[in-house]
């Protein structure tokens, strides 16, 4: 018996969820009409973000003096459009003196690590991978 | 409450259970099973490793 893979075909539809998914946490399921996952993603997100910020946490930027914190520039990232405000409105910044600052920058790079999973588990259900 | 480790590590063990139990389970049973027991591995992770850390690099 001969058996004939059919090659799998991305919508386009999906590439713009992953993109909504990435910029605002849960977007791209609320986007699909799963309300309630998408709303639970992003107040768990949301909350890990705004405490890392509150705990004096640091969003890193890109810079090659220290390799490692490219790292943690990319986890960052993941954090969408609280990334891009963080830049443009200067909050972020991290204090190192603060007692919070390690868990607050982990609860940082933790949002945006879980927010590049949600996008993409949001791309999946949109590609038709996923239920 | 905030500056206390333990707490912050809990919490941050759940909402890390939560998201990934949606993401890796579909079903309402086996999401509650599998975010229970992330939930466990995490948080007495942390202190086994906090213990360790305290008894051999201290």
């Amino acid at each position: 018996m001969i058996s004939i893979q059919k090659k799998m075909k991305t919508k386009p539809v999906a590439y713009l969820t992953i993109f909504l998914g990435w910029l605002i946490p849960g977007l791209g399921h609320i986007f699909q009409k799963k309300y309630w996952r998408g709303i639970i993603f992003f107040t768990c997100i949301s909350l890990m973000a705004i405490l890392g910020i509150i705990m004096r946490g640091k969003i890193y930027s890109f810079q090659t003096e220290n390799p490692l914190t490219i790292l943690a520039f990319l986890s960052d990232l993941g954090n969408g459009l609280f990334f891009i405000l963080s830049k443009k409105f200067a909050f972020g910044i991290g204090n190192l003196k603060n007692v919070t600052f390690e868990i607050g920058t982990a609860y940082l790079a933790g949002a945006g690590l879980l927010n590049y999973l949600v996008a993409l588990d949001a791309f999946d259900i949109a590609s038709g991978r996923k239920k | 409450m905030l500056k206390s480790h333990l707490f912050s590590m809990v919490l941050y063990a759940v909402l890390v259970c939560i998201v990934l139990a949606l993401i890796r389970r579909n079903e309402p049973k086996a999401q509650l099973k599998y975010g229970i027991s992330l939930f466990i591995i995490m948080v007495v992770g942390g202190i086994i490793f906090g213990w360790l850390m305290y008894l051999f690099m201290s």
